[in-house]
């Protein structure tokens, strides 16, 4: 399994939404790492969340690879997870925030 | 990124005190580190996942860039803790704080692998432009 935890802001995305998301994102996991997405999602309540001092519009999306990655390889798979992130929620690309981790040494 | 967690007990902390610290945590932290305030991130919980509360009443947590000195990160930590007890009353004691330092060629923000501490003006330039050209 690769971790895989989300930061979404409560209220701004669709139930729908959200369960496509899984489901994309599982299958970004299967086919970029060979194993299923173990996903913790975290809702930050309204009022709580924010960027720039200001209320927050913002998710956050963060896997840990299973293997070191090499740049160019990581910066596809980041651009990959922005665009289904964008394409499921409708989202800019300003409110996505997508990391990979090396796995821990 | 950087992303700031702030984890209290169920009203410790008010709605109004909390905008006031998010508004503390993105100044110290550009102040401290001089990165552009549209990197900051704060999010609160009350009696949330993470970080882990243990015996304190408040555990802020930041995911920064690697990069920053010792010295900078636990002016960050002295300078966060201290806004919390300001705006709160809590006492400084029950606050704690840990950083972790996070490769800027792994996160992606806007469509762009984040610059390394002391690239930011660059990137933020080069990152305008970019958004221009992909306007209609």
């Amino acid at each position: 399994m690769i971790p895989c935890m989300c930061f979404i802001q409560e209220g701004q995305m669709a139930t729908g939404a959200q369960v496509s998301l899984r489901q994309k994102l599982d299958t970004f996991s299967r086919q970029a790492f060979n194993a299923p997405a173990q996903q913790t999602w975290i809702a930050v309540s309204k009022g709580n969340g924010f960027t720039e001092a200001k209320p927050s519009t913002s998710s956050l999306v963060s896997f840990q690879a299973d293997a070191p990655l090499d740049q160019d390889r990581r910066k596809e798979l980041l651009s990959e997870i922005c665009d289904i992130w964008m394409a499921e929620t409708g989202c800019s690309l300003n409110e996505i925030v997508a990391s990979i981790n090396d796995p821990a040494i | 990124m950087p992303l700031y967690l702030c984890n209290a007990r169920a009203g410790a902390i008010s709605a109004d005190a909390k905008a006031a610290i998010a508004d503390d945590i993105t100044r110290i932290h550009c102040d401290i580190t001089a990165a552009p305030p549209t990197f900051v991130h704060a999010f609160f919980f009350d009696e949330g996942p993470a970080p882990e509360i243990g015996d304190r009443t408040v555990v802020l947590h930041g995911n920064i860039r690697a990069g920053r000195t010792d010295a900078q990160k636990q002016d960050l930590i002295d300078q966060m803790c201290a806004a919390v007890s300001a705006r709160t009353g809590i006492s400084r004691k029950q606050i704690a704080m840990t950083t972790a330092d996070v490769p800027a060629s792994w996160v992606m923000e806007g469509g762009d692998i984040l610059p390394e501490p002391g690239e930011e003006e660059a990137w933020l330039k080069a990152h305008e432009a970019k958004a221009a050209q992909a306007r209609p």
